[in-house]
């Protein structure tokens, strides 16, 4: 009875590479995160993921075009998390920024208080 | 079909983990380290629960695929993406956490501007005037507790222990006090009426008193210098029955120290 088992676990990692279907929709994903990225005004600090989002973007487009699925889906995979990951750390800078901003405000008002009194 | 043909390459199969270079391996255990310090993480579970999920799942993926032979690619892949997906939730958590601090200063702000404007409107002649008041209405109910000055519950939102903007004036007259009488030290103590549990109506007294407590500070009197202590239903001044008695019993009272900062002592 193991028989079946034993075909399929081999049949499992004999398909490997041939038989990945394009990934259209991953890619198409990926540049639709990565739009919404650029659209973010990143700055300088996190440009660097960004910047190797688009690289690891284009390579996937281009392993499409040579019929490379499996390199390009894991390319394209990686490309929208390392641009999610730059906008998350976008996010997080703008955050910091706004905080810096309000907490001056207050030492200012408390600074007025103290004169007033 | 004979069994025993498959055999060897079922080991080899098994063997997967021996197929990773140590650089896989280490990028799967960075990614194994990092999910095990945010699963554990309060604050990024809260932020990016969804995130935190992928990284588990890209993470099991990855470590299925290490017994399979020729995976070494695909283990490194999803031990990558485990390992972004990771990051992402830590950055949304901090953002999170950035964004509810600036929410709470966002009101500190508030109270400050309101505060600040109080105090412009106020002449010199007016404080002066004012503080004289003050000391006569305080030496005037000075009794075994020492000065005692009563905040009535209409400074406070409806159940809640938020300051209403009509405390300000008061308050702010008090946090003068203490900077021209700096040895004085104060006890703010908060009561309520027996409506609700005790509980709830303990923790309500000692939110309102920590309320003005924190408007104090942020006026520059020195924590040192204020205790809190909520009292709940207990010593109550007035009835509990009718409706005027409990809006009396709903307070908090402030209790001077002497001069020398000796306070009475706790009820």
């Amino acid at each position: 009875m193991i028989k079946p088992s034993l075909c399929a676990a081999l049949a499992l990692i004999l398909a490997g590479c041939a038989s990945d279907p394009a990934p259209s929709e991953q890619l198409r994903l990926t540049e639709q995160t990565l739009t919404q990225v650029r659209a973010l005004n990143i700055s300088a600090e996190q440009s660097s993921g960004l910047k190797l989002a688009e690289e690891k973007f284009a390579a996937a487009q281009t392993a499409m075009t040579q019929g490379k699925h499996r390199e390009a889906r894991m390319l394209a995979e990686q490309a929208e998390l390392d641009a999610r990951l730059a906008e998350a750390e976008q996010m997080h800078h703008a955050s910091q920024e706004q905080l810096h901003v309000l907490q001056g405000n207050i030492q200012q008002l408390r600074k007025q208080l103290g004169a007033l009194q | 079909m004979n069994k025993w043909f498959f055999a060897p390459m079922l080991l080899l199969g098994l063997s997967g983990c021996s197929n990773l270079s140590s650089n896989d391996q280490q990028l799967l255990g960075e990614a194994q380290a990092s999910f095990n310090r945010i699963k554990n993480d309060a604050d990024i579970l809260r932020a990016a629960p969804k995130d935190v999920v992928r990284a588990s799942e890209s993470l099991a993926r990855a470590e299925r695929l290490t017994s399979y032979w020729g995976s070494a690619e695909d283990v490194q892949h999803y031990a990558y993406l485990s390992l972004r997906y990771g990051e992402i939730a830590q950055q949304q958590s901090l953002t999170l956490l950035n964004q509810e601090r600036q929410a709470q200063l966002e009101l500190e702000r508030q109270r400050l501007q309101l505060t600040l404007r109080e105090a412009k409107l106020l002449s010199v002649q007016q404080q002066t005037a004012w503080l004289a008041e003050q000391m006569a209405m305080l030496q005037g109910v000075e009794g075994e507790r020492g000065l005692v000055m009563t905040l009535g519950d209409v400074l406070f939102e409806v159940g809640e222990a938020d300051l209403l903007p009509a405390a300000n004036r008061t308050l702010l007259q008090v946090a003068h006090f203490l900077q021209l009488n700096p040895r004085r030290k104060v006890r703010i103590e908060g009561y309520t009426d027996n409506t609700g549990s005790a509980d709830f109506n303990l923790e309500l007294s000692r939110a309102r008193a920590q309320s003005v407590a924190d408007f104090l500070q942020d006026l520059g009197i020195a924590a040192e210098r204020v205790e809190v202590v909520g009292h709940g239903i207990d010593f109550p001044v007035a009835e509990n029955a009718s409706a005027r008695g409990r809006a009396q019993n709903r307070r908090v009272e402030i209790v001077f120290s002497d001069e020398q900062g000796r306070l009475s002592a706790e009820r």
